[in-house]
């Protein structure tokens, strides 16, 4: 076996291929509603398309940085769970190991440009189509970001290097509840509600909020007051909490489903344990994204029509979810 | 309850097209220690699973303490614990809170201090304002076993229980579970590779092969092999049909 990770992940990729079909017919979807999208917006993306023509240099300076931290990270990540992984002690040619970690560390960044490259290949259809004259400019625009992106790889050799990174236990994030007396025991089905909440916390790490926060800044436009960047940082974060609660609650009840099969807890009780913490969470964000909506002069109707379907929609997804995984079971 | 505490009757189960489990009859009579060998892949979690109602068997019928598991399961799983897997345990919630939301679930008003005893014998005790993801493999272990405990149910199902337990942990809790077991009446049904339980705590046995049940051994059997200073090994040997080393 001269590449034993790429032999795997290959392996692994042959059993899944049962949705080989499922995946190439979405794929062809979701190009083709973008095509339509372009088509739709044709001057508006010839408009952003002269823009980014006109500002190639910087853009591709800000691909290549970003590619260059990425992929750092990312041969830090990759080197840190191949030291774990079962293919550790797995003997691997001098050439191989040379070769191996460098395709798997820059596979994503290749995978950027490719995409990149469809993206373009769709604008220049589009233009072509519409008849106008800079069928090119996609092209060369996807020559300076994936440019950038290329001279990121090799930059990521330069920066300095990630620390190793170690995942902590979850609940190392999580706030740690009240201790009781010893040998006191509550018999109670309340514990399940909170562990949405903290499977919420455990996931929004402070490093990856930090990092999720860059992007949304970049996004500002010049001249935006901090007010009004922090309202909009603190809308986001509202946001990515709902998010990141109603994929805990799939997460933790599922699991639940498991764990509490053995015992004769009823349905309704155990979906109530679950669901009204996180309706409550829900409710208040609802209220929060409410009132960070009329901090940016939007009118008082609209924020807490806004703050309400956020609100009920929330409530009604995360109970839907609930019942479906709490769903009783048919004989096979 | 003098009626059998556990009755398996022609269960089938499998998963997909594959039958893992075919035609497995069984009873455990109240104060049964029963241990369940086989080698790997044999069908014994998915016994256990089918038992504990984390499967549902494609035929066949399961009785728990008389009541059906299948038409009446609120019953039946009320007489029943079931020792988890370490990883299936909720790793963001507190031993504590594992322990209320099993006793909640089971619609106790407290938790039998017993329990607490054993908590304490086993040097669980200081773990349970801990957070599951943050306890060693042995220590979820512990917390499995007393999870199935809770509520002092007639019948108890273990799986590989005794992985990852300290011999000193391991050896109260066999006992533990033996004066348990007489006490109340109740039987255990315990999947395993350890040949020592059979030797020493079982009351009776089961050798699962290929999803069918080749060879049991009755209380009587079992005795018999000890007084005669009981080669087990050579025993399980000669019933499955392979040739003694």
């Amino acid at each position: 076996m001269t590449a034993p990770r790429l032999a795997a992940a290959k392996l692994i990729r042959l059993n899944r291929r049962t949705h080989l079909m499922v995946k190439t017919v979405a794929v062809v979807f979701c190009l083709g509603t973008l095509i339509a999208l372009f088509w739709m917006q044709r001057d508006s993306l010839e408009q952003a398309l002269k823009w980014l023509r006109l500002h190639g240099l910087p853009c591709a300076a800000l691909a290549a940085i970003a590619s260059a931290f990425l992929t750092a990270r990312r041969r830090s990540l990759k080197r840190t769970e191949y030291a774990l992984s079962w293919l550790a002690a797995v003997p691997v040619t001098d050439r191989a190991a040379r070769w191996e970690p460098l395709v798997i560390e820059i596979l994503p960044a290749i995978a950027a440009i490719g995409v990149l490259g469809v993206l373009s290949m769709a604008c220049a259809l589009v233009l072509a189509l519409a008849g106008r004259a800079e069928i090119f400019t996609p092209l060369a625009i996807e020559a300076y970001l994936g440019g950038g992106i290329a001279a990121g790889i090799i930059g990521s050799y330069l920066v300095p290097q990630p620390k190793p990174v170690i995942l902590p236990p979850g609940s190392r994030y999580v706030p740690h509840p009240r201790v009781r007396r010893a040998g006191g025991v509550r018999p109670s089905l309340r514990a399940l509600g909170a562990w949405p909440i903290r499977q919420m916390f455990a996931w929004a790490q402070p490093k990856i909020v930090s990092r999720a926060s860059i992007p949304i800044l970049i996004m500002m436009p010049m001249g935006t007051t901090a007010d009004a960047a922090m309202v909009v940082i603190a809308l986001f974060a509202n946001l990515g909490a709902l998010l990141l609660l109603w994929s805990a609650v799939i997460s933790a009840s599922r699991a639940a489903r498991s764990w509490l099969a053995p015992l004769p807890a009823g349905r309704g009780a155990v979906i109530r344990a679950f669901l009204l913490p996180a309706s409550a969470v829900i409710v208040a964000a609802g209220a929060m994204g409410a009132l960070l909506l009329l901090v940016f002069n939007v009118s008082y109707g609209t924020a807490a029509q806004l703050g309400a379907c956020t609100a009920l929609i929330g409530c009604l997804t995360v109970g839907g979810v609930l019942v479906w995984n709490f769903r009783p079971r048919r004989t096979p | 309850m003098t009626g059998p505490i556990l009755e398996i009757r022609e269960l089938r189960a499998g998963y997909g097209p594959r039958t893992v489990l075919e035609n497995i009859s069984m009873t455990l009579a109240p104060g049964d220690w029963f241990v369940l060998l086989g080698p790997n892949g044999c069908g014994k979690s998915t016994l256990l699973d089918c038992v504990v109602s984390r499967m549902i068997p494609s035929g066949g019928e399961i009785r728990i303490a008389g009541h059906a598991l299948s038409t009446d399961p609120y019953e039946a799983k009320l007489q029943l614990g079931y020792g988890c897997a370490p990883d299936v345990l909720p790793g963001l919630l507190t031993s504590r809170q594992c322990l209320e939301v099993h006793a909640g679930a089971k619609g106790l008003a407290a938790i039998g201090d017993d329990l607490f005893a054993l908590a304490d014998e086993l040097k669980f005790t200081a773990y349970l304002e801990s957070f599951v993801d943050t306890l060693s493999l042995g220590t979820r272990q512990k917390l499995a076993v007393l999870l199935a405990l809770v509520g002092d149910p007639q019948l108890i199902v273990l799986d590989e229980a005794f992985n990852g337990l300290d011999p000193a942990s391991a050896l109260v809790l066999k006992r533990h579970l033996r004066t348990r077991i007489e006490r109340r009446r109740g039987a255990l049904l315990l999947a395993t590779h350890s040949l020592d339980i059979v030797e020493h705590y079982a009351d009776r046995a089961a050798v699962l092969i290929d999803g069918r049940l080749k060879h049991a051994w009755s209380k009587d059997e079992l005795q018999e092999l000890r007084a005669n200073g009981g080669d087990f090994e050579a025993a399980i040997a000669l019933a499955i049909g392979e040739p003694e080393s």
